[in-house]
């Protein structure tokens, strides 16, 4: 029966399927932020960092219920990515993409170098041991539960946002023609802010379930990062469903190549796949730009 | 009567000249000093993995040191750099402190990883470098390396301590005879994990285990449960494992939430030395967790070492906690810097100045071939003697060893060897641990 049937494959095909709930969940405001302002945030990983600081500061230091401590943290990732595009991406709009790409990668090591600053180069957790979901000889996290959870509700809110909303629509309508929107009467900044602290405040999301699973040091961005950029273009950059399947995509051949070779052949064929994608499809698999 | 005068003259002359060449001396020789370049990672992933607490060690000596005046009149003049967890940065600081700064040589190096590119550079430039901590077999074995020296034990015997400690409670403690238990051996894929690996690898098969899994992985991978999974199939009795932080609390987290099981679980140093870390994310989930490494010289008894040893373990001490106040168990990290240190500059470094003319690389090589430190002569109790040039492993200290220790309530008890142990180590885990099988 086990030949016919391996449990641990099915073990490993769910921890593929729980870990692309935390990489899609990544790759969401970092796809909405370039579909609609068309920057690259290099630093995406970094403000997710933040966030996860936010976490550890206001539950596990001052006391404050888990809850309402990520609604802090989002919304301070929000005010993040506000600040992130007044005071850095708005100056630098009109600018070559070289320039956008080595301003965010600068701001990359500023926070990295800030955070390091602030509070050391200790490792900090919540300390926090969700149970564990048995069935059988399976076993479920939680944490990625939840992080698969929401990343799916996360992905359909937004999808309402953009569909069901005013501004939403102005989003879309910008993220298809900047220049004929603009030309149209639509306050284009006003749109790039709002997507800025949506983008941030969908980093914040993303921390607060990182934060569960994860250590949280200055440098946590190194491991998820590059990851979640290659998912974004995997996906066609800008196109949210496309970095979505991306991440599931990603995250499944990661968990099985290292199910049936060694770990890090998982992560070999996984980019070896990546770039067979960008030789046929350049644009990514469900890219909305050619 | 002129002449009385003038030879009171000459005479005063004579006193003044004396006074003027005795002045130039002296201030020559508070002068005198040794320019050392230290380098560990104060910041990137490995700062927290205990780089930083090994440059704290290294630091609490060398301020010990010059505080006491310097060594043979030698101020000791630091200039400390960070590698940043970065092989590539470690490299451009080690030339830039010789090129640039004119270090007379370099200290330190936390990371194999660095230590590898580095040693081979240090050398061809012929300058001395005295490695405090970085373990892998791969920093010297087969280089002949002229200039590098590591009074460390090398990983090579931490992985082969832990099979040797495993064979010896197999059939006592788990009911299992050696040739049936089954191991599975991890490791962070550097130099360090790699290195030490092939230590527990060569260690199983002396003792006759059956590796069930033998399997490397990247320090900064996002998930490891594929990993987990497999070692949920191979079904293990005892896991090996070597690691930096953050992927040691992931792979323990994602153990516990995929159920793996097993009976001991035996870590290798850097990651799994710092116990504070590992009680601050797991709390008694990380009880019985063993851990090889060099000894923590808090847990050496003073009596068994050389008259005034116990006094400086006292010193670090206290400058560790006056550094880091909220330290409740004081990691091995710190200590080894400060012991490997105080090697240099107790016995290395006077014997270079006093016997071989000075403190350039030649002197300094020829002091340090020359060492030799009987038993309980160190903070850590091992004895130091460098293994000759024609040696494969030319530079390594032949006489140093690790330790197994066991953590319980955030205490580290030493289980292995025999001779130092303070606690009879508690094999199987316990059914109130999350991971007994």
């Amino acid at each position: 029966m086990e030949q016919i049937f391996d449990i641990y494959l099915l073990e490993a095909l769910i921890n593929g399927l729980l870990f692309g709930g935390v990489l899609a969940l990544l790759s969401l405001g970092l796809n909405l932020i370039f579909g609609v302002i068309d920057v690259v945030w290099i630093c995406y990983a970094e403000i997710v960092m933040f966030g996860m600081y936010a976490i550890y500061w206001l539950h596990a230091v001052y006391g404050i219920p888990i809850v309402p401590a990520a609604l802090l943290a989002i919304a301070l990732t929000g005010a993040m990515g506000f600040l992130v595009h007044y005071l850095v991406i708005s100056p630098i709009l009109g600018s070559p993409p070289i320039n956008q790409l080595l301003a965010t990668g600068g701001l990359l090591f500023f926070l990295q170098s800030f955070a390091t600053l602030l509070w050391g180069i200790e490792f900090r957790n919540l300390g926090l041991r969700l149970p564990v979901l048995q069935w059988g000889e399976l076993y479920f996290s939680y944490a990625r539960l939840l992080a698969f959870g929401i990343a799916v509700i996360g992905m359909i809110a937004i999808y309402l946002f953009l569909t069901r909303t005013y501004i939403g629509t102005a989003i879309r309508a910008i993220s298809q023609d900047r220049e004929i929107m603009t030309l149209m009467g639509v306050d284009s900044r006003r749109v790039y802010l709002v997507t800025s602290v949506v983008g941030g405040s969908l980093a914040g999301l993303a921390a607060c379930l990182l934060v569960l699973q994860y250590d949280v040091h200055p440098f946590v961005g190194l491991s998820f990062g590059p990851i979640t950029f290659v998912i974004c273009v995997l996906g066609g950059l800008g196109n949210m469903i496309g970095g979505f399947i991306a991440a599931f995509i990603l995250s499944e051949i990661i968990s099985i190549g290292g199910f049936y070779a060694e770990l890090e052949w998982g992560y070999v064929l996984a980019f070896a796949v990546f770039i067979v994608v960008m030789f046929i499809r350049p644009e990514g698999i469900l890219s909305k730009k050619s | 009567m002129i002449a009385k005068n003038r030879l009171k003259k000459a005479g005063l002359g004579l006193l003044a000249a004396a006074a003027l060449v005795a002045g130039a001396y002296g201030a020559q020789a508070q002068d005198k000093e040794i320019k050392i370049g230290v380098i560990y990672d104060y910041t990137g992933p490995l700062a927290a993995g205990g780089s930083k607490l090994q440059a704290l060690g290294a630091k609490i000596m060398i301020d010990y040191f010059n505080s006491q005046g310097g060594v043979e009149g030698y101020k000791i003049n630091a200039i400390y750099a960070d590698a940043q967890s970065k092989p590539d940065v470690a490299i451009n600081e080690a030339v830039r402190l010789i090129e640039q700064e004119n270090v007379d040589m370099l200290l330190g190096f936390y990371s194999s990883a660095q230590c590898v590119p580095v040693s081979a550079k240090v050398d061809s430039l012929k300058k001395f470098m005295w490695i405090t901590t970085c373990i892998s077999p791969a920093v010297l074995k087969d280089r002949n390396l002229q200039y590098v020296f590591r009074p460390q034990p090398h990983g090579g015997l931490f992985g082969l301590l832990s099979p040797e400690f495993l064979a010896h409670y197999s059939q006592e403690k788990l009911g299992i005879a050696p040739k049936d238990l089954k191991v599975a051996i991890i490791h962070e894929d550097g130099a360090y994990g790699s290195g030490v690996a092939g230590g527990n690898e060569e260690g199983a098969k002396k003792q006759g285990f059956k590796v069930v899994l033998k399997e490397g992985y990247s320090a900064t991978a996002p998930d490891l449960s594929s990993l987990v999974t497999k070692l949920k199939r191979a079904r293990p009795d005892v896991i090996l494992h070597t690691g930096y932080n953050p992927d040691i609390t992931l792979f323990l987290r994602q153990s516990r939430e995929l159920g793996l099981r097993f009976k001991a679980l035996i870590g290798h140093g850097a990651g799994y030395g710092v116990p504070d870390k590992l009680f601050e994310a797991f709390d008694k989930d990380a009880n019985h967790i063993f851990n090889v490494d060099p000894v923590s010289i808090w847990l050496v008894k003073p009596d068994l070492l050389k008259a005034g040893l116990g006094d400086i373990t006292k010193m670090v001490g206290e400058r560790y906690r006056k550094e880091e106040p909220d330290t409740k168990e004081f990691s091995a990290h710190v200590g080894m810097a400060a012991s490997n240190a105080y090697v240099f500059f107790s016995d290395v470094l006077p014997r270079a100045i006093k016997d071989h003319g000075g403190i350039d690389a030649d002197a300094l090589r020829q002091a340090a071939l020359a060492t030799d430190i009987p038993v309980g002569g160190t903070l850590m109790g091992y004895g130091v003697k460098f293994n000759p040039p024609e040696h494969a492993m030319a530079g390594q200290n032949d006489l140093a060893s690790p330790v197994v220790v066991q953590y319980i309530d955030n205490k580290a008890h030493i289980v292995w060897p025999r001779e130092l142990q303070s606690l009879d180590p508690v094999l199987p885990l316990p059914s109130s641990s999350p991971y007994a099988k």
